[in-house]
């Protein structure tokens, strides 16, 4: 059984992180002006704001793919340097990997992290089975509708058990009512192994669905607005101890109260 | 629920239907065969040329039985054969790593883009009287002009299929844990250019079969081109027809095996 481990999430600090660029003709472009943030283990963080505004930036940054101009990041009390499998991301487009099959794509951080053969197989369908794709374990990745590889593609990234877990607009690119249900099997999946999570988007009433705080940011130059608090998720998802039990029996917990 | 979920694929699978698919794949060969050779017996029957210009289908099939029989039609394709795969290979050994760097690194692309550019448009035959000059007629010169021949389509291939990679796949990699440029390498850039590298050996190996009989006719004892060559001298054009029809079966056999080799690699779909 998938089952929240203890001390797994980590607080991640932020501490006058900034970008800018230089362009060819010898202007800079502040990406994104200083940044000071806390976010608490377990915490569901959502960045909105309109494109260009350094949201993605901020992300690629704290994923370590990108390099800060100024500040630090810091997990728990290491310095992000670089990206780490503790940290996993998951993308707009899917970036799953077209040579390998859906189990193979979960299991690649798997194998990554040096988790003998045998053990990656049953961790992998454990996960696949948490987004509800275990009848598609052998399928290639186009073989798959927008939905599906990106319920993959959280599969992949919860199998590492990262202690943060980045997502960059992963929603973006589906259509409304796939869309609604993933937000919706998030919100599970991430009251089930109480992930820090740190969400981007450029849609209000995602963000306030989905965050206990959501960070609203302007563009040029990129910063911090407002943080606010939500509490709207409280009503809209049933006590957790639900969902517990409905994950315990073999229907994957996707088909129940939806 | 917008998740449209189709069943497992619907193609029949077992050993009979496989036959059946692999025979109706022949089928268009076949038919190419039956025309040639129905046109080739009009012009003989019609213009009767000199059994030294034009034989007959059935002569040049007596011909082919013979050549077979005594073992020399044999001996000739696999000095062919042997000379553009040691080629081929050795030009793979350079080329696919050279390919790889110059994908991956924009600096060493734009040295070397420009003499690659300038020794591209230069047939393989071009080169065939330096390789005399240089290696003599025998299999030096011939594998110099086949590695020329064919180390330029593997090696734009490569390139291409190095640089042309979904920079989020690489992005996703070193998320999920391939930290250092050896196992990115080897889990993400290797297997997303896969594809495409394997054009580009097929690709070569077809114009590598074709520089590899030129090569033969202006200097060689043994091969298809020299079998042709030799036809052509001692007024044999049965020698000369057998030769090439070696040369186009053979020539779509290897297609055949790339296609079936890309097959299992191409993550990319039919």
């Amino acid at each position: 059984m998938i089952g929240p481990k203890p001390n797994l999430a980590k607080p991640l600090s932020l501490r006058g992180l900034a970008k800018r660029y230089a362009t060819a003709d010898g202007r800079t472009i502040e990406a994104l002006l200083p940044v000071d943030l806390e976010i608490t283990p377990g915490e569901f963080l959502v960045v909105v704001g309109p494109s260009g505004c350094g949201k993605s930036t901020l992300l690629n940054i704290l994923a370590g793919l990108t390099s800060p101009s100024a500040g630090e990041a810091w997990v728990g009390d290491i310095r992000v340097e670089g990206p780490d499998i503790d940290r996993g991301m998951v993308f707009q487009d899917y970036a799953l990997f077209p040579w390998l099959d859906v189990i193979g794509n979960v299991e690649f951080g798997l194998e990554r992290k040096r988790i003998p053969r045998r053990e990656r197989r049953g961790i992998a369908m454990r996960y696949l089975e948490m987004v509800g794709l275990t009848d598609f374990a052998e399928k290639r990745p186009r073989e798959l509708s927008g939905g599906m590889k990106q319920r993959v593609a959280i599969a992949r990234t919860f199998a590492t058990e990262p202690s943060i877990i980045f997502m960059d607009e992963p929603f973006g690119a589906l259509d409304a009512l796939t869309r609604r249900y993933l937000q919706h099997q998030l919100l599970r999946i991430w009251q089930q192994h109480r992930k820090t999570v740190v969400f981007i988007t450029h849609s209000v009433v995602e963000a306030i669905y989905l965050a206990d705080r959501v960070v609203l940011m302007t563009a040029r130059p990129g910063r911090i607005k407002t943080v606010l608090r939500s509490n709207c998720r409280i009503r809209a998802i049933p006590p957790r101890t639900n969902s517990a039990q409905s994950s315990a029996g073999s229907t994957p917990i996707w088909t129940k109260n939806w | 629920m917008t998740e449209a979920a189709a069943p497992a694929g619907a193609k029949p699978s077992g050993p009979a239907a496989r036959l059946l698919r692999s025979t109706t794949r022949l089928l268009p060969y076949l038919y190419a065969a039956v025309g040639v050779v129905t046109v080739w017996w009009a012009v003989v029957l019609i213009a009767k040329p000199h059994m030294s210009l034009l034989p007959s289908p059935l002569l040049t099939a007596q011909t082919f039985v013979q050549l077979v029989a005594s073992g020399e039609l044999l001996s000739h394709a696999a000095y062919s054969v042997c000379r553009v795969l040691a080629a081929w290979s050795l030009a793979a050994v350079v080329a696919v790593p050279l390919g790889f760097a110059m994908g991956r690194w924009q600096r060493l692309e734009r040295v070397l883009d420009p003499v690659v550019e300038l020794f591209r448009p230069i047939s393989p035959l071009a080169w065939i009287p330096l390789a005399i000059l240089w290696f003599g007629i025998d299999e030096g010169g011939k594998i110099f002009v086949i590695f020329i021949g064919t180390f330029f389509p593997i090696l734009l291939n490569t390139i291409a299929g190095a640089k042309n990679i979904d920079p989020v796949l690489i992005r996703a990699g070193r998320i999920l844990g391939c930290t250092d440029d050896a196992s990115l390498f080897r889990k993400v850039v290797l297997p997303a250019a896969m594809p495409q590298v394997i054009v580009g050996l097929r690709i070569s190996f077809g114009t590598g079969w074709a520089a590899i009989i030129a090569a033969e006719l202006v200097a060689a004892r043994s091969g298809l081109g020299y079998l042709i060559s030799n036809g052509m001298e001692v007024l044999r054009s049965d020698f000369v027809l057998v030769g090439m029809v070696t040369i186009g079966v053979l020539g779509v056999l290897f297609d055949a095996i790339f296609r079936w080799v890309d097959r299992c690699y191409n993550w990319m779909g039919e």
